[in-house]
């Protein structure tokens, strides 16, 4: 009863490791542009320092700040005295408390903004109770929680983490609730059709049916929960790349500011491919 | 399994002031397929939607094996024309929802979903996106979807709407094997007077909105009705004396 029947393959063109348009040759060229800015961006930052248009205090020379990042990674480190934010081989130290703190305040950030979203998005009834208080919380900028953090929580590794934690949770909460909010009727009567308990809709359905909107949101955190890291460490803790930038500006080392906003350059550029790599497969279904 | 008698009894919709069902009356036999046949924006998917119970009826009921239905279940599934695939599961576990919904054992759900590959021809496809399969693969897998329940009743909204008429066709050969196969009580609504005569065991013709039933009659061609009985003189007849019917309506 199939004779005849079958229609023909796999329409073309959705596989993942499709050639763009314009094919390879294109494809490359562009990757060469992306280097050319950075490339263009040190070339200027060389050509201005040698010329001493501004002074080394403000703009330290590309090789002073590179021998600073080989001191901060890889020198030998020096006993300092108690309080004083080490900076020569702490590089490891620093980073590794920062990455810490990133990653448990956008984990928690991550867990409660998923929850809360899915009940904004499954619930309209939720969501009539809980938006405009959100929004409004949504609303204050960062650093005006700084001081009422400070004061919950006291200086320290607990206060850092909650400012992560706040600058991370609203785009994985906003992006949650908007988009579970807008999976299409159909496939929730689908769902039911087929068998599918209430309860059970959120994971079966929602969730993902949302995903791919999800996974931007939380490139969005993640990228946002690395930026807030410097924020949290302006709370009073002695380690973290941003602890060692408060530290560097205190003392007027403007290399070593330098090297800090480098790093956090670095790793919120690994940290977001990274994530994008480990989230492909969630969202092939909704590309090309 | 032959499938349920599905009964509308006294079935009428309104949104707001604006009625869309009046009174409607229809029985749908054990196994059979019943076309509904009525003028565009009739209201012969707001039907198709309370039989399914996505809408509660304004009043009236709807019974199956004489006890009243209230919301969506497995035992009536119903197949739209855009298709109920979700696009983020493959072939393979969009077939195996149903079953699995349900808690079915692994082992049943997997036999039966590949029984149902092998019925729409689409064993090759089982890991393949939606998005990946033609539109008349869509509507097979779509229809698979909803029988991997064993559903004693199917309800079919212009489930071949979208295609083009070649496909239609190959569609409407297919849909009758599968129905040989697996009898299946079957209310296809529909605005194609030669789909409801192809497929129908009994028609229903229904009124412009507010719809009623206006006329029911059985379609008298065999089961066995391939490609072959469009030409036979008496479906042509037919399918020109109903095409007045319902331009009347």
């Amino acid at each position: 009863m199939t004779g005849g029947l079958l229609e023909q393959g796999l329409t073309s063109g959705t596989t993942a490791g499709q050639v763009p348009p314009g094919g390879p040759v294109r494809r490359r060229s562009r990757r060469v542009l992306g280097v050319l800015a950075p490339l263009a961006l040190l070339g200027l930052w060389v050509l201005v320092s040698a010329r001493g248009v501004v002074s080394t205090r403000l703009l330290p020379s590309p090789l002073t700040v590179a021998d600073a990042a080989r001191e901060f990674f890889f020198g030998t480190s020096t006993v300092t005295l108690a309080g004083v934010v080490p900076f020569a081989g702490a590089g490891v130290d620093h980073l590794s408390a920062s990455l810490a703190r990133c990653a448990v305040s956008w984990g928690l950030a991550v867990v409660v903004g998923t929850a809360v979203g899915l009940l904004l998005g499954v619930s309209a009834w939720a969501r009539d109770l809980l938006d405009p208080v959100l929004n409004a919380l949504r609303a204050v900028p960062l650093f005006a929680w700084l001081p009422l953090v400070l004061i919950w929580f006291g200086i320290g590794e607990s206060s850092a983490r909650a400012l992560i934690f706040l600058g991370a949770l609203w785009p994985v909460l906003v992006a949650v609730g908007d988009s579970t909010a807008r999976v299409p009727r159909a496939h929730v009567e689908t769902a039911r059709m087929l068998g599918t308990p209430r309860r059970d809709l959120w994971r079966r359905v929602h969730l993902p049916s949302a995903l791919p909107e999800v996974v931007t949101g939380l490139r969005l955190s993640l990228t946002l929960a690395w930026t807030c890291v410097i924020v949290g460490e302006l709370s009073g803790v002695r380690t973290g790349v941003g602890a060692m930038m408060n530290a560097a500006r205190e003392s007027g080392r403007t290399e070593q500011v330098l090297v800090g906003i480098l790093v956090f350059a670095a790793v919120g550029l690994l940290a977001d491919l990274l994530l994008r790599a480990l989230t492909a497969r969630w969202v092939r279904w909704a590309s090309g | 399994m032959t499938g349920g008698v599905l009964r509308a009894q006294g079935l009428s919709k309104a949104f707001g002031g604006l009625a869309v069902l009046d009174g409607v009356e229809l029985e749908a036999q054990a196994g059979q397929v019943l076309a509904v046949l009525g003028p565009s924006g009739c209201g012969k998917s707001t039907l198709l939607r309370l039989l399914a119970g996505f809408e509660p009826p304004s009043s009236g009921a709807v019974l199956l094996d004489g006890a009243p239905v209230s919301g969506p279940s497995p035992s009536r599934g119903m197949v739209a024309q855009a298709g109920g695939l979700f696009p983020w599961l493959s072939l393979r576990d969009n077939l195996a929802f149903g079953p699995r919904a349900s808690h079915r054992p692994a082992a049943e759900v997997r036999a039966a979903v590949d029984d149902l590959l092998g019925a729409t021809g689409l064993d090759g496809f089982a890991d393949a996106l939606p998005k990946q399969l033609s539109g008349g693969m869509r509507q097979r897998a779509a229809i698979a979807q909803v029988l991997a329940n064993r559903p004693p009743v199917l309800l079919l909204d212009e489930p071949f709407g979208a295609l083009d008429a070649q496909t239609r066709l190959r569609m409407h050969e297919w849909l009758l094997d599968l129905l040989a196969e697996r009898p299946t009580t079957t209310v296809l609504v529909t605005h194609d007077v030669e789909e409801a005569l192809l497929l129908g065991d009994r028609l229903c013709l229904l009124s412009n909105r507010p719809a009623r039933v206006v006329d029911e009659q059985p379609v008298p061609f065999g089961r066995e009705r391939g490609r072959a009985v469009l030409s036979d003189p008496a479906f042509v007849r037919m399918k020109a004396a109903v095409l007045e019917r319902v331009l009347a309506a």
